[in-house]
């Protein structure tokens, strides 16, 4: 696997990071009204605040490496357009899915890849951050299990967009990675 | 579904009501509610079910703030999705309850109104003048009478419950007092637009309450008037809301200086 050695990849890499957040936040909080199960509208008001949290300690760390706080920038146009779609997702049950199916093992895979990537030592505040990042993520998905054996939630879209969301090799928009 | 519109009440804008399971039958005036009126056990249960269904849509509204302010500072959007999670940790903690005591979701009539009200502000400023500044903090008052009530029925359980709830909501309404505040600094236009909701809620609010009193609702309760249900304050908590002494003396004004006694309130 490639290193990622410079200041400013990494500054740009958390900076997509957060866009990914402030997405999971505004999706989840834009399905929120139009979700009529309780069990499901409930734990999505959990996970809302729990990405604003992700979005906020990412937001934070961008202006220790140089940028302002809260810097961010927008992912690769085919992750962009990926996003999208799935916020467009119709019904409670696809929308779970297209989630927590299809996007979240994903976005945990690409921290878990930042981590092994950036140096350990000199970037250890940014691990820290994506570390709790991981486990809040590996928890959530253990919420969506929980709450398919209390509301009949079957598995649909996931599948599709996990593929899509695994062909996309790699987040940062062109010509931030080696900015 | 992925949008909710609006309906027109008169000449009145309203946002389409919330998503909501099958089992809920929703409902638009007080009337049509099943409140008691005493404390028996489907009172008791009734009020459990109307306050958690109240948390729904508190989870739905903050959320929608999130969803539809992107430009709203990025504190105040941390604050409205940690009250997503407070809102639903409450509906959580409500049906836990209402099942310990036989209750079961879609029991009783619903009402979604307030998110009907509060989401038709296109505005974030009059969002949380509603939603906080005005209904949570009327909730303070309301859930601090009922605690009161539960635990003088024996109900410590429930009143623990209710105490709990009530205190995660000084701080949304606290953290909207202080909101505005921040914001009316630097832009004036801020005051107006919390004006014109207040102004707004108390229009729609009329169009649906009921007007003289005498009137009777859907289990035979003889419903008061508008002016004999505004509860007795919170004061205890008002302050900690961070209300001025001048805008709570004015509150207490409207409530006919009735008042909870704070050693009541925080027992």
């Amino acid at each position: 696997m490639r290193k990622i050695t410079s200041v400013v990849e990494r500054c740009n890499t958390i900076a997509t990071f957060r866009r990914i957040s402030i997405w999971l936040m505004e999706t989840t909080a834009r399905w929120t009204p139009i979700t009529a199960e309780m069990e499901v509208k409930v734990t999505l008001g959990r996970h809302i605040w729990e990405y604003a949290q992700m979005a906020d300690a990412l937001g934070k760390r961008t202006f220790e490496l140089r940028q302002p706080e809260h810097y961010t920038i927008p992912a690769i146009e085919a992750y962009e357009a990926l996003m999208k779609d799935v916020a467009a997702t119709t019904g409670t049950a696809e929308r779970i899915s297209a989630l927590y199916d299809g996007m979240i093992p994903g976005i945990i895979q690409r921290y878990s890849d930042y981590i092994a990537a950036t140096d350990p030592i000199l970037d250890e505040p940014t691990t820290a951050i994506m570390e709790r990042i991981v486990t809040d993520l590996k928890r959530q998905l253990k919420d969506i299990e929980a709450l398919r054996q209390e509301v009949t939630l079957e598995k649909g879209a996931g599948t599709a967009i996990a593929a899509r969301e695994k062909a996309i090799a790699h987040i940062l928009a062109a010509g931030k990675a080696a900015a | 579904m992925n949008e909710l519109g609006y309906y027109k009440v008169g000449d009145t804008l309203l946002r389409e009501p919330p998503a909501r399971d099958a089992c809920f039958k929703v409902v638009m005036s007080d009337a049509d509610m099943h409140e008691y009126g005493d404390m028996s056990d489907v009172a008791k249960r009734e009020i459990l079910h109307r306050h958690m269904t109240n948390e729904m849509t508190s989870v739905d509204m903050a959320a929608a703030c999130v969803a539809e302010f992107p430009d709203a500072p990025w504190g105040l959007r941390m604050e409205l999705a940690r009250q997503a999670w407070d809102e639903s940790r409450h509906v959580r903690v409500l049906y836990r309850r209402l099942k310990e005591l036989g209750g079961y979701k879609g029991e009783f009539p619903i009402s979604t109104l307030e998110w009907d009200i509060t989401s038709a502000c296109d505005n974030v400023i009059g969002r949380i003048t509603i939603q906080n500044r005005t209904l949570e903090a009327g909730a303070m008052d309301v859930i601090g009478a009922i605690t009161q009530t539960m635990r003088t029925a024996g109900d410590l359980e429930t009143a623990e419950v209710l105490d709990g709830i009530n205190t995660d909501e000084i701080q949304h309404v606290r953290f909207s007092n202080r909101w505005i505040k921040t914001l009316a600094k630097g832009n004036p236009r801020v005051l107006m637009q919390m004006a014109a909701a207040i102004r707004f809620v108390t229009d729609a609010n009329a169009k649906f309450q009921i007007q003289d009193g005498g009137e009777v609702n859907a289990v035979g309760t003889a419903l008061a008037s508008p002016e004999s249900r505004i509860p007795a304050v919170n004061v205890d908590f008002r302050q900690l809301a961070e209300f001025t002494e001048d805008e709570i003396h004015e509150i207490l004004r409207q409530a006919g200086f009735r008042s909870l006694l704070p050693a009541e309130a925080a027992a």
